[in-house]
């Protein structure tokens, strides 16, 4: 090990040998965190598995899913976390007709080191989530977001696939009992490696959260520096009535491949939140959106049309973290209307990396 | 301007849906109704306040999960002091809520 490390010649060997050092010293830092900060630093496995069946048009197709979360806390300011996702589509060879056959694929969703400095500032270098407005960082994963597909607007202030690869300054400016003011501003590098893509762009969220009220406020903006440069930017509102079991969201995104907005509503069929009774594990959702077609762009994943959808979707939270959900969406544009239906089976889990003493 | 008019639209069919289902209660009523089906331990002051941190911190994007040890809670709290932005004080409340 030791000669071919020491021979750069040798690019396969050495980057051989160069991987085998990354991954001895990240074990050796994970147990040695582990040990030192005792039983309560153990690194923990979680995420989500799901089953999702669809039809889109006519067109059925179904795609187990897996998406694990590794987190890694060393000492009191240091973090690692990671979240991967590995997919599978299994569809007719003939869209509508036809045996079925499938195909699967892995991506790493973000692999990432954080330093949390104090409340104002943390440090994150590596793969991250793309913090423009709120979709992105906070509803992508699997056991959280309401509705199975992601909103017309998702891929605008995300290219080129959701994660950055750089670096990102993060915290809270300013933290009164009545409010906050948060805030992230990054940069990201263009990498072009399969399940590792990045786009080169900068950019930054900030928002304005009323606790008391449940009340969130933000904007975004990306300057996208790679091939042709443009800005993306943003809008997003959250409120939650702490007297009422109910979630409404919306984001607003513009970019020169066009602009449009969603609106989302989600309610417990309780009067509180966290109701165990069967009428509280119910939950229902619904979404409208609108997008508007601009300056046609080859891969920023954008209708080429004006676009209308609205989703009508049903939830069950199930005992042990397992989640049962449904949703009817309408798809109305000029290229064709359509219906879109999911069902889903989500189970969340979590448990420590290693085995150890319970306490 | 239509999609002003649409967003007004989108806002008033969720209002109306809020004031057709909506039953307000407080939320130490609500706080009451949750501990109730937490293995009936009383709560102490410090509970309900990372309840109540949970809530306005964690609770925007997610429920909160059903089953959790104290060997989990540190990597899961630092986890989401760089998601949330939490202070260290409002993470240990809600630590001490999840896994008392």
């Amino acid at each position: 090990m030791n000669s071919n490390c020491s021979s750069r010649g040798k690019d396969a060997a050495w980057k051989e040998c160069m991987m085998k050092r990354l991954l001895g010293i990240l074990f050796a830092v994970l147990w040695m965190a582990w040990n030192a900060g005792a039983q309560e630093n153990v690194p923990v496995l979680s995420g989500a598995a799901a089953f999702v069946g669809t039809n889109n048009q006519g067109v059925p197709f179904f795609q187990p899913v897996l998406s694990p979360v590794l987190v890694a806390p060393i000492g009191d300011h240091w973090v690692i976390e990671s979240r991967g996702l590995i997919q599978g589509v299994i569809f007719r060879e003939n869209g509508k007709s036809g045996p079925y056959q499938g195909q699967f694929a892995a991506s790493l969703d973000y692999l990432q080191v954080d330093y949390i400095a104090n409340p104002h500032l943390t440090v994150t270098a590596g793969r991250f989530l793309t913090p423009f407005d709120m979709y992105n960082e906070r509803f992508t994963a699997l056991w959280i977001r309401n509705l199975q597909d992601p909103p017309i607007i998702y891929t605008i202030g995300t290219r080129t696939s959701a994660s950055s690869n750089g670096g990102m300054l993060r915290g809270v400016v300013l933290s009164r009992p009545n409010f906050n003011l948060n805030y992230a501003a990054y940069f990201s590098v263009s990498q072009t490696t399969e399940n590792l893509q990045a786009g080169r762009a900068v950019g930054g969220r900030v928002g304005f959260f009323v606790p008391h009220q449940g009340v969130e406020l933000g904007v975004s903006y990306q300057r996208f520096l790679q091939g042709t440069n443009y800005n993306a930017s943003g809008m997003y509102f959250s409120w939650q009535p702490p007297q009422v079991p109910l979630d409404v969201r919306a984001e607003y995104a513009h970019s020169p491949g066009g602009q449009g907005y969603w609106l989302e509503g989600a309610m417990h069929f309780a009067g509180s939140r966290g109701s165990t009774s069967w009428i509280g594990r119910l939950q229902g959702i619904a979404r409208v959106q609108q997008f508007f077609a601009g300056t046609f762009q080859p891969q920023n994943l954008l209708p080429s049309v004006d676009t209308n959808r609205f989703d009508l979707g049903l939830n069950y939270y199930l005992p042990h973290d397992v989640r049962i959900n449904g949703s009817y969406g309408r798809k109305y544009s000029s290229l064709g209307n359509g219906n879109i239906w999911n069902v889903q089976i989500t189970y969340r889990f979590l448990f420590p990396a290693w085995p150890g003493e319970h306490k | 301007m239509k999609i002003v008019r649409n967003l007004a639209f989108g806002v008033l069919f969720l209002t109306g849906t809020v004031a057709l289902f909506a039953r307000p209660q407080s939320l130490s009523t609500s706080a009451q109704s949750h501990s109730s089906s937490k293995s009936g331990a009383a709560r102490t002051a410090d509970n309900r306040e990372g309840e109540r941190k949970f809530q306005e911190n964690c609770g925007r994007c997610h429920t909160e999960p059903q089953a959790i040890s104290p060997r989990e809670t540190k990597a899961v709290m630092q986890h989401m002091r760089v998601r949330a932005s939490l202070s260290a004080e409002d993470a240990e409340l809600i630590r001490r809520f999840l896994a008392p």
